[in-house]
């Protein structure tokens, strides 16, 4: 099994990468300009953060992956925009920036957040947000100041705006550990 | 982590890099400088030469930490007294960025000039994964990575795919002191990005004594930051001292929690340190009349102020 983590040029790509080695997956980074062939080789990808606003990041190619790919994806920060974006929802400036230290509350604990009810902190360095998420696709927690912290279509994309791989996330791992089942089909 | 065979591999690829080579490395008595030039010297024996550059940014004790490192794996040091170079080159310097790769290139002069009369072709540094990560997405220039200008040396970095706790277990398993390998991160521009604004010798000496203090508090108290220090600010602040009035200069005290430095959180200390620290800091150091302390996280901090 495979799974690429296509870098947005975020901070944290490097652990992506890391957690997922940590998990015992093959993985490798690519740069978000590779050519969608090599993207194929994947049986998932991880679609990284990246530079800060949404209208100035530098997405490469990673909405033409999010709309041929056919494995199953997970975005991050950016990543989870960039899903919205290449799926018919929206993505824009929030009213109010997260960084730092953030309680989420998990409003369906299914997909990529699967067994984790309930509320949890997590690590959040964004502005931009989800502003309205792909038709067909499930809002699966909030936080005070932003409403879509994760969304999936239940099947095989899911995004989260926070950080899950930041060791101040502490339940982090088990979202990428949910995603590994999610790509092995066991969820 | 298998950390033997890992040590194996570094070791090999290091030798195949350097082959017949020469080499230099700046120890800074930091646990990433220390571990690069172990794997260094077993992988090319005494065709490494270590160096050791008081830039006067430094703390008294990275050079006993430096002594004693290289007395312990019998490392071939070389000292170079570089303090009034540096404060010559960053005078009036104001702008971060600018400071740091002054900074930076002043190193660089001073390795060429080393590495020519040694005859050595390479450079090796303890760059970890962070500071690659951080200077390419353009946060911070970090002194260690190329954005400071290329020097004519072949640059080396064993340890650039790991992450400081990696690192530590490397350095356990070398049988790095602890001290070493527990002492908390130290920025290679040194005590200079701890003075906002411009540096002078007197307030590198104001710098020098509040770090020192915050650093044997948090040892009294038994605390475990990864990180914690003083930073002078700009600017200044009304005080009383003894019912005269001073206008005297502001600190600020950090304490970070963090494993890899990527994210940080506040580390909260008891009231009694911060108390502590204030009372020490205010009676030894005569011109700060205020102490602050920092409560943000990375993000949206860094952890250092420059």
């Amino acid at each position: 099994m495979l799974i690429l983590v296509v870098d947005n040029r975020g901070q944290y790509t490097h652990r992506i990468y890391r957690t997922l080695r940590n998990l015992g997956v093959k993985v490798e980074i690519v740069p978000n300009t590779s050519p969608l062939r090599e993207i194929k080789r994947a049986d998932g990808i991880v679609l990284s953060g990246g530079a800060p606003r949404i209208s100035s990041g530098d997405l490469g190619r990673s909405i033409e992956y999010v709309r041929e790919f056919q494995g199953p994806i997970l975005g991050i920060c950016l990543g989870h925009q960039a899903i919205a974006i290449a799926l018919g929802g929206k993505a824009g400036p929030a009213e109010k920036g997260e960084y730092g230290p953030v309680e989420i509350y998990i409003d369906k604990p299914e997909g990529i957040l699967h067994g984790m009810g309930g509320r949890m902190t997590v690590w959040e360095s964004h502005w931009d947000e989800v502003k309205e998420p792909p038709k067909g696709f499930e809002i699966l927690a909030h936080s005070e100041n932003c409403r879509i912290q994760a969304m999936g279509d239940m099947d095989r994309i899911y995004g989260v705006q926070f950080h899950p791989e930041v060791v101040h996330t502490p339940r982090g791992r088990e979202i990428f550990d949910n995603f590994i089942k999610i790509v092995k089909g066991l969820i | 982590m298998d950390v033997s065979s890992i040590v194996k591999e570094k070791v090999s690829e290091i030798k195949q890099e350097i082959g017949d080579g020469k080499a230099i490395i700046a120890l800074s008595g930091g646990v990433d400088s220390t571990v690069s030039a172990i794997l260094t010297r077993k992988a090319i024996g005494d065709r490494l030469l270590c160096i050791y550059v008081e830039t006067g940014f430094m703390r008294k004790k990275d050079e006993e930490k430096v002594d004693k490192i290289s007395r312990k794996f019998e490392l071939k040091l070389k000292k170079i007294d570089a303090k009034d170079k540096f404060l010559r080159e960053i005078s009036g310097v104001r702008d971060p960025e600018e400071k740091r790769r002054r900074i930076g290139r002043l190193f660089i002069r001073i390795f060429e000039e080393v590495a020519s009369e040694f005859g050595a072709d390479y450079l090796v540094q303890g760059t970890i994964a962070p500071d690659v990560i951080e200077s390419k997405g353009g946060i911070k220039t970090h002194h260690n990575v190329g954005g400071i200008g290329k020097p004519n040396l072949k640059i080396v970095e064993p340890l650039r795919d790991y992450y400081k706790d990696e690192v530590r277990e490397i350095a356990k398993f070398l049988d790095v002191p602890s001290e070493v390998i527990e002492d908390m991160p130290f920025p290679g521009p040194g005590l200079a990005v701890r003075i906002m604004g411009d540096v002078t010798e007197e307030k590198l000496e104001i710098t020098k004594k509040a770090n020192e203090i915050v650093e044997e508090e948090v040892q009294k108290f038994g605390l475990k930051p990864w990180q914690a220090f003083a930073v002078l600010m700009e600017g200044r602040a009304t005080g009383v001292k003894g019912d005269l009035r001073q206008y005297g200069r502001i600190v600020c005290i950090r304490l970070v929690d963090s494993i890899d430095a990527m994210t940080a959180g506040v580390y909260w200390p008891p009231r009694e340190f911060l108390e502590r620290v204030c009372s020490r800091i205010t009676s030894e150091i005569p011109e700060i009349t205020r102490v602050l302390f920092d409560v943000t996280p990375k993000p949206p901090a860094t952890i250092e102020f420059e």
